[in-house]
């Protein structure tokens, strides 16, 4: 492949392609990850759908002959944008479809009016953290993707009044106050996803708080949750507890929980570990309701 | 003979370690995602399973796990394959219930085929 300047990269609106096609190319762009996350079409569309992705906003990357090169994706919600499954072709690298993509992105977040974007990068992807540098991301955090494996034993769970919500009832808790989140645990994705449910405890303390997840067929993920009155680990106990004892074979994961979430030492209580981190990382000015 | 399911989604990957197992001796099955190697696992009952971390339907964690739950396919040992750094693949593997991880890419096959037999050994 002759690679074109970075001047003469072609950016095609993702809505042009099929799912399977986007898939092929997400995939073909991380096939040398370290955590290289390959989706199948299902899988994608469900990210699109649960994660507001704009696919005629979204883009790909090719030569002026028309070969591939790479893939962006646009979230967009209430004044925010989110830039998502950036990824370009190995062969590709360094000859400026990244910068291409992530800039037409903006552009093309700029066309519907924001000109606030969210995202998160691997942590050590250097490329990708230098990049978004460049094109003025700032760095507010570091986030942790965690999981709980099946295999460990259910804990007993903590003495608590413990109510099961359903969909319509766990929902109606993310209207009420809670820290402004990464794209992917903000409200809108419960509302979006499938199978959702909710947790809501009360200890004999008068400490209380609640969780919202979804289900699917073999994880438990998607996690929204607050702490109303009282200690935010010992809530998060009371709530993870009876959570893994309500669904003992299933899966966790846990994606972008801020490294200074007071829930935090609950979670590893829990038996939650450590799979890799990411920086979130802004542009622009949050909107004031953040 | 002993038989080595393989659950790997990228081709070349597969097939480095379909040739090298081949070589080694062991019968191969293969399965490009979680879903059909949780079948094949239930259906034909390998002897070991060489399992990707990253899947596209469900990652590999979900479907160790997922194997170790089932009554069916919990004997079967479970050797993680994986290009994570050691430190999260050792972790991964263990929490998840497998025997042990072997890392991508498989560079020496001599060295491939002494840690399937290990865990096989192990059985």
């Amino acid at each position: 492949m002759v690679l074109p300047p970075a001047s003469e990269v072609q950016l095609i609106a993702a809505s042009q392609f099929s799912i399977e096609q986007l898939t092929a190319i997400y995939n073909q762009t991380r096939v040398d990850y370290l955590i290289p996350m390959p989706m199948n079409a299902a899988r994608l569309q469900e990210y699109i759908s649960t994660y507001d992705v704009d696919l005629p906003h979204s883009l790909v990357a090719a030569t002026p002959e028309g070969e591939l090169l790479g893939v962006a994706m646009l979230g967009v919600r209430k004044q925010r944008a989110w830039i998502t499954r950036l990824g370009v072709l190995p062969v590709t690298r360094r000859h400026g479809a990244g910068w291409a993509l992530v800039s037409g992105l903006l552009e093309q977040a700029a066309d519907v009016g924001l000109d606030f974007a969210m995202l998160e990068v691997i942590k050590n992807n250097a490329p990708a953290h230098q990049l978004f540098l460049k094109l003025g991301f700032r760095e507010i955090g570091e986030l942790l993707v965690l999981r709980r494996s099946p295999t460990i034993p259910p804990p007993d769970p903590v003495i608590a009044d413990a109510q099961r919500l359903d969909r319509a009832d766990a929902l109606a808790l993310l209207g009420r106050e809670r820290d402004f989140q990464p794209w992917t645990n903000q409200s809108e994705t419960l509302f979006n996803a499938q199978d959702v449910s909710g947790l809501h405890v009360t200890l004999a303390d008068g400490s209380r708080g609640w969780l919202v997840y979804q289900r699917q067929k073999f994880t438990l993920t998607r996690f929204a949750y607050a702490t109303e009155v009282g200690d935010p680990a010992q809530v998060a106990c009371a709530f993870l507890s009876h959570l893994h004892y309500q669904y003992p074979r299933l899966d966790t994961q846990v994606e972008n929980i801020r490294v200074d979430d007071p829930h935090l030492p609950a979670f590893y209580a829990m038996g939650y570990i450590e799979s890799f981190r990411r920086i979130e990382m802004w542009r622009g000015e949050a909107p004031l309701f953040l | 003979m002993t038989t080595i399911l393989i659950i790997e989604d990228i081709p070349d990957n597969a097939e480095l370690a379909r040739k090298a197992l081949t070589a080694g001796g062991y019968a191969t099955l293969h399965a490009p995602d979680a879903e059909s190697g949780l079948q094949m696992a239930q259906g034909l009952q390998p002897d070991l399973i060489l399992l990707d971390l990253g899947l596209p339907d469900y990652d590999g964690q979900t479907l160790a796990g997922w194997l170790r739950a089932d009554p069916q396919t919990a004997a079967i040992p479970i050797v993680a394959f994986t290009a994570w750094p050691e430190e999260t693949a050792r972790q991964m593997a263990v929490t998840y219930g497998c025997r042990g991880y072997i890392a991508k890419p498989i560079v020496r096959v001599n060295d491939f085929l002494a840690k399937i037999a290990s865990f096989l050994k192990t059985n």
